[in-house]
């Protein structure tokens, strides 16, 4: 090989890099991190682009630079020289990318290790250390649960600033996945087990929590908010729904629509809800009147046993069945919300 | 001499037993004997069902769920045993006398042909081709659908349990009626011609396992027609979304994958049958073409790997239909289970979709740059690193599945170690296309289409691999824009340069070589526009199947939706030349590469049995720039005092 060709190879070569390395860097790929967990994983990005850049540069570079150079004329019917291999160049070829995986390897292991790392409570009084969060997916809403507050509810996550959160992610009916793409962190809800997944944000803010797991018909929609507000705002907010839910059961039906996701499927003015999976709720009494049954009896057993009565133009087996376990107490309230809504 | 049967030259050419007539054409294999028959066999599995409901006093009697799901195997063996799929097998089980071969089943003398059983390699490798393009089509137009629905956020053509039956049949009918049947096909035709044998080992078996891949294919199609709808769980059809949350129409993609798979079984068993004991004399192992290499791996990985499928789609079906537990974690079943079943087959199915496919990249790439393959041997031995590797990996699908935590990391080192063969491969092109002389063919042009746009999903693959980088992007359009880098820019690139490569040699006419590369660079820059961008939606935030999206994303997707349009439209240009070609292109030569395989030694068309001749092979199959060297001489020729071609 000339030293000629040997320039223009690496010229080639350098300009498909820098091209590449332009493509990785003017396009903003990767969401602003909001945790610690994301900011780790960015690095390994980086690490993988620039292996990657430079292995696609040389690529790029032998085929361009072999499209011009090793182009045969049309009429031309020659053999090109019967080079059958090169024992040191295929053993630079097979240990050069084992080096590099292995590295890559290496890299992904710490921090993975780092990302799984969930600190002991210091002390057991401290509920912020780590915070622990139940997530419970279901056909198509999220519900977060609070153990250290009571149990408390909410259809939306909140999290304080700074401290790792421990979730603990199940599912109620099919699998699905619970991911925040400015958390970086991702773990499937699976029926019947209970999956850990440690996040620490580290930036405030409001965040999309998505599923990304194939759930069915309402998939696309099955999302919610990630809050994460300063460590105090948490502790009041927390507090504040405590009360809240312990409140007189009346005033608490609106809290169990929007603590059980049912915003996610069902349209419904009085909660401020445009869900478009479900029936309309603002509908409730003219659906009543064609099921034939009291407003009441129809909300009850429209929750409880969903398949009892299908509206025209929606499928069975598509509202969980789940919610007929909530509790009595809950239960009348949301009933009574439902039903007083439109009286 | 390894054994290669002899035919007599003079039998090839003896007419056919005169048809039956009158009512007894209803009796003969065929056409006319479908409709009676699919019907005898509908009773029959409907009467099974009634009888077994009404003995043990189920009710109702007739329940149509039980009669869909045994249907689906009761009318495909009806349609199999009118056709004549089992004919010989049934009379020499009933103990009558067999048909001596005649031969009747060979060639194909016109259109119609193509429409029977047929036991000619080349009619079955033809009738795959044409079938799987059909099926490819038909799911290239369901992602135009779902491309139409994509370009604005919100619900406009199509509802939900629509959209997720259009990427649920468009993906399965791309991997199981496409990918992996074409490349069955185009090996169908090749292999037997590469390795100097008249025909398949099994021929009937062959004509067979391709009769049942139209069943397959129109039935995952006919879930459209389901009461409740298509099945909507995605190709992956994870339980128990799969089976207990999906109408009746998910059965027919289990059984649908059945149908397939016992296909891909059968000719992956008739391809390993073949390859060892077929081989031309002096044909050793290691002067198989690569493509040989490449499909004989392939068909080790069918083997071992389908049967898993296979298992878990009976187990989903049964949850669905029987109400059994497998996967119902209420009655103690285990969904993760599925996933580690499924995945078992369908990480090696990646490779089952693109070993052949590597096969016919170093086939294209030798001849057309005119030098010998770089590193035969390592090309060889790294297909079956892949082979191996690739039953070690399946876990990286499961990275976020909330399996066992310790799993991942042994999971990532197999798979980044993966990448090292693949890497081998690679740089083994390149290093072919090293001061060759280079034609740009349009098979060239797939070829190193093919090469480009692997790396790049190679190297997404990495990412992929890395847990933590697939942990924030794994279910994600990441993953699709991978996926199709992988499976468009690699396997359906090497099935096109496949196509365009052997296309004289099939029809005996040559392809135009314009609308070939106008196909060419349509589909290079269409397909880069529509899957590039999705990289960066997938990273963004953007899940994958998802008729609805936040409005954030909507320009980027129309963008992408347009793009897949002309991309789609590229089709046409592919399928125009295809058609005028076969029937009106300039007669082909039969060696227009200058290759020195076996399959281009012969006419173009072959003659109907391959060789007139046995071919004795002497040499390397990429001898190319060697002084003299032959890869096969003819009984014809000095047989013995050519000097043998030392290898390297």
């Amino acid at each position: 090989m000339r030293r000629g060709s040997i320039v223009q190879l690496v010229a080639i070569g350098v300009v498909c890099g820098a091209g590449a390395a332009l493509v990785a860097l003017l396009i903003p790929w990767l969401p602003a991190p909001a945790s610690r967990q994301a900011g780790r994983i960015d690095f390994v990005f980086w690490f993988v682009t620039v292996i990657c850049i430079a292995i696609f540069a040389l690529v790029a570079a032998v085929i361009i630079y072999s499209i011009f150079k090793f182009r045969a004329g049309p009429d031309d019917d020659s053999d090109g020289p019967p080079i059958h291999g090169n024992t040191r160049l295929e053993i630079a070829w097979t240990a050069v990318p084992a080096a590099l995986v292995t590295a890559i390897s290496i890299v992904s292991a710490v921090v993975l290790a780092q990302n799984e790392h969930i600190p002991h409570a210091s002390a057991a009084s401290d509920p912020l250390k780590p915070v622990h969060v139940n997530v419970i997916a279901q056909q198509f809403a999220w519900t977060f649960k609070y153990p250290d507050f009571g149990g408390l509810t909410s259809a939306t996550l909140k999290l304080p600033v700074d401290s790792t959160a421990r979730l603990r992610i199940t599912s109620l009916d099919v699998t699905h996945s619970f991911w925040v793409p400015q958390f970086g962190q991702k773990l499937d809800a699976v029926p019947g087990s209970f999956n850990t997944l440690p996040v620490t944000p580290d930036k405030l803010g409001t965040y999309p929590v998505i599923c990304t797991e194939l759930c069915g018909l309402g998939h696309a929609l099955m999302r919610s908010t990630a809050n994460v507000m300063p460590a105090d705002k948490f502790l009041s907010w927390a507090k504040g729904q405590q009360k809240k839910l312990g409140g007189p059961a009346a005033a608490s039906g609106k809290a169990v629509f929007a603590n059980n996701g049912c915003a996610a499927c069902h349209t419904l003015a009085a909660a401020n809800a445009k869900g478009k999976v479900g029936p309309d709720l603002d509908k409730l009494p003219q659906e009543a009147q064609k099921a034939g049954k009291p407003l009441d009896q129809f909300i009850r057993e429209s929750i409880v046993t969903p398949n009892a009565y299908i509206e025209p133009g929606f499928q069975p087996n598509i509202m969980p069945g789940s919610f007929g376990s909530l509790p009595k107490a809950q239960l009348d309230a949301l009933v009574s919300f439902l039903a007083g809504s439109k009286k | 001499m390894t054994g290669v049967a002899l035919h007599d030259p003079h039998a090839v050419h003896a007419e056919p037993a005169p048809p039956p007539t009158g009512f007894r054409r209803l009796l003969a294999a065929g056409w006319l004997r479908v409709p009676w028959m699919t019907a005898l066999f509908f009773g029959i599995g409907a009467g099974i069902v009634c009888l077994v409901r009404w003995l043990e006093g189920w009710h109702p009697i007739w329940d149509g769920k039980v009669i869909t799901t045994v249907e689906l195997t009761a009318v495909p063996l009806g349609f199999l045993a009118a056709i004549g799929g089992f004919d010989y097998w049934m009379r020499y089980a009933a103990g009558s006398p067999t048909r001596p071969e005649d031969h009747s089943g060979h060639g194909a003398r016109s259109w119609r042909d193509y429409f029977r059983i047929n036991t000619d390699h080349k009619v079955i490798g033809i009738q795959y081709l044409v079938t799987t393009i059909f099926f490819f089509v038909i799911a290239g137009l369901l992602a135009m659908m779902m491309r139409a629905e994509l370009a604005r956020p919100g619900m406009q053509f199509v509802d939900n349990q629509l959209f997720n039956g259009l990427f649920s049949v468009h993906a399965a009918l791309m991997i199981f009626l496409f990918v992996i049947p074409a490349f069955a096909g185009i090996g169908n035709y090749v292999i037997p011609l590469m390795i100097g044998a008249p025909d398949m080992a099994f021929p009937r078996l062959n004509a067979l396992s391709f009769w049942l891949l139209p069943i397959a294919g129109f039935m995952m199609l006919s879930s459209f027609l389901a009461p409740g709808g298509p099945f909507a769980a995605g190709w992956t059809g994870y339980a128990p979304l799969a089976s207990t949350h999906q109408p009746i129409g998910a059965v027919f993609f289990n059984m649908g994958v059945q149908w397939a798979g016992a296909s891909s079984i059968m000719t992956a068993l008739n391809f390993l049958v073949t390859i060892i004991t077929m081989r031309a004399p002096g044909m050793s192992f290691w002067r198989m073409p690569l493509l040989v290499w490449a499909n004989f791996t392939t068909s080790l990985l069918v083997v071992i790997a389908t049967p898993f499928i296979a298992g878990s789609q009976f187990f989903v079906m049964f949850d669905h239909v029987m109400h059994t537990n497998f996967f119902n974690y209420q009655n103690g079943g285990y969904p993760l289970g599925y996933q580690h079943i499924f995945w078992f087959y369908s990480h090696p199915a990646v490779y089952i979709m693109m070993l052949p496919g590597f096969g016919i990249a170093s086939e294209v790439i030798s001849v057309m740059a005119r030098k010998p393959i770089f590193g035969y041997r390592l090309m060889a031995l790294s297909l079956m690193a892949i082979l191996v590797l690739g039953f070690s990996v399946w876990a990286h699908h499961m990275f976020v599945a909330g399996m066992a935590p310790w799993l991942r990391v042994p999971m990532m080192v197999t798979s980044m170690v993966i990448a090292v063969p693949t890497g081998i491969k690679v740089f083994s092109w390149l290093a072919t296309l090293w001061e060759g002389r280079i034609h740009f063919d349009t098979p060239m042009l797939f070829a190193l289409g093919f090469v480009s746009m692997f790396v790049i999903g190679g190297l997404s693959g990495i990412y992929l691999a890395a847990v933590p980088i697939d942990i924030h992007v794994s279910d994600t359009y990441f993953v699709v824009a991978h996926i199709h880098y992988v499976l468009f820019g690699g396997s359906l690139f090497t099935i096109f340069a496949g196509i365009y490569f052997w296309f004289p040699k099939m029809t005996g006419r040559m392809y135009d070589e314009r609308l070939g590369k106008l196909h060419f660079w349509l589909t290079f820059i269409g397909f880069n526009l529509t899957f590039f961008p999705m990289h960066w939606l997938g990273i963004q935030g953007m899940p994958r199947r998802v008729a609805d999206y936040v409005p954030r994303f909507a320009d980027l997707n129309l963008f992408i939706s347009l793009a897949s349009f002309g991309l789609g439209a590229s089709t046409l240009v592919f399928l125009y030349n295809m058609i005028k070609s076969w029937r009106f292109g300039p007669a082909a030569e039969a060696n227009p590469w200058r290759s020195l395989t076996l399959e281009w030694q012969v006419s173009s068309p072959p003659p109907i049995f391959n060789f007139d001749e046995i071919p004795q092979v002497v040499g390397n199959p990429y001898e190319y720039g060697v002084e003299g060297a032959r890869h096969a001489v003819f009984n014809g020729d000095r047989v013995g005092t050519l000097e043998e071609v030392p290898t390297r």
